[in-house]
């Protein structure tokens, strides 16, 4: 019998640059080490405010604690800014990061770059799953990228999931885009918490699980961010 | 000094009406020019001229918005039959004909507004709520739509195709909501 998920629920069909970068790595080994330093994976983060950025600041170091050595950039702002977590004795040739976090406010400056994933920081309120549908009905206008929602705010997890359902429903029937939930982050954690610090720790590490095993990231031709010396 | 913050209870009318006649640049931008403070129409509005000239109609209610939002469709079409004569009146206006708007105050988002708000360019909402600091009435406003993006010389010129523009769209230009996604979103 043929199992039917929802298509809420389940993951939208592989990229073509996936294909593509599963092609180079696996079919052609020497292209492949040829091109390795001209690709990014990077996963762009659409925040909701810029407060948010304690999230992906934290992420960052949990993956690269995790052996995910991480670059932190914001494009697209006034100072733009990187932050490598990475030791000083990783330190490799460039290119070799595995991951790049992008941390951007503003859809426009992820529809530049046309990548193919988006996580989107989504504050736990009706007027928050409101803006993010609106976020997503843009980015879907502009390719219909892969949309992993991270909640922020909710008393619990059932509330975060009654905001998630809410969202992901609204999206499949209005603009058929499933998203994948990606986890949440309470309300009682929060930047600057050092009580909670360990609390909170297992909620990221618990959203950076999620990223990994399913290989949510896009992939970008040179547009890794510029290393400091 | 302390500051003591507590939620007022709802006003009356002539309350609402003199604190909004204070707060009318807030409404409306500076340089704005208080015409009537009780214009003989229903709901008897507020009547402002803007900076940039227009006839500006404050339409307010303290408890009911639906009222709220249709003495004030109402108050601008007779504000549009008798813009000749509103003109000559009112010498802020400096006889420039220009088109009004309208300003809808009330306590709570008025049912049906956001389909209104689409069609109509020149209308903006306004969510109030009363505060006594130290004793002291204040009035809170909140803006519930964002001002046009388009100066208003553009409004009529057909919308550029948004596929076309990805690099200027932004946080503040999102993609309107239908009625049956608003519908959606109204509750959790």
């Amino acid at each position: 019998m043929v199992s039917r998920l929802n298509p809420a629920w389940q993951r939208k069909s592989t990229s073509s640059s996936r294909l593509a970068e599963i092609s180079a790595r696996f079919l052609g080994t020497t292209q492949a080490a040829t091109h390795r330093d001209d690709f990014c994976r990077a996963i762009p983060f659409l925040l909701d405010t810029p407060a948010q950025h304690w999230i992906t600041d934290e992420l960052g170091q949990i993956l690269t604690q995790r052996g995910h050595p991480c670059t932190l950039c914001h494009p697209g702002e006034a100072n733009p800014m990187e932050h490598s977590f990475r030791q000083a004795q990783a330190a490799e040739a460039p290119g070799s990061d595995e991951y790049c976090l992008l941390a951007v406010t503003c859809p426009a400056t992820l529809l530049k770059y046309g990548v193919d994933h988006v996580v989107l920081l989504v504050p736990a309120s009706l007027d928050g799953i409101r803006d993010a549908y609106q976020r997503i009905k843009l980015l879907s206008q502009h390719g219909a990228p892969d949309v992993g929602i991270v909640l922020v705010g909710p008393r619990d997890q059932h509330a975060a999931w009654r905001y998630f359902r809410k969202l992901a429903v609204g999206t499949l029937r209005y603009l058929d885009v499933p998203l994948l939930n990606l986890g949440f982050l309470p309300e009682q954690i929060g930047p600057g918490q050092d009580a909670e610090a360990s609390h909170r720790h297992n909620f990221l590490a618990r959203i950076s699980e999620r990223l990994l095993h399913s290989g949510f990231y896009s992939t970008l031709t040179m547009t890794t961010p510029r290393r400091n010396a | 000094m302390k500051l003591k913050i507590e939620s007022a209870e709802t006003p009356d009318r002539e309350q609402l009406r003199s604190l909004l006649t204070e707060a009318a640049e807030q409404l409306t931008g500076t340089g704005t020019n208080i015409l009537e403070t009780r214009l003989r129409w229903d709901g008897q509005p507020l009547l402002l001229a803007d900076a940039n000239l227009h006839p500006v109609l404050v339409s307010f209610e303290p408890e009911h918005s639906e009222a709220a939002l249709l003495n004030g469709l109402r108050g601008v079409e007779q504000l549009c039959n008798a813009l000749p004569w509103i003109n000559q009146v009112y010498e802020p206006l400096q006889q420039q004909q220009q088109p009004p708007k309208l300003v809808v105050v009330a306590r709570e988002f008025p049912p049906g507004a956001s389909a209104v708000l689409r069609l109509c360019p020149g209308l903006s909402l306004y969510r109030y709520r009363l505060f006594s600091v130290n004793g002291e009435i204040a009035l809170w406003l909140e803006h519930l739509n964002p001002p046009p993006a388009m100066p208003a010389a553009q409004e009529s010129a057909p919308r550029q195709d948004a596929a076309a523009l990805p690099q200027e769209a932004s946080n503040d230009i999102l993609p309107p909501l239908s009625d049956a996604e608003s519908a959606y979103f109204q509750q959790l």
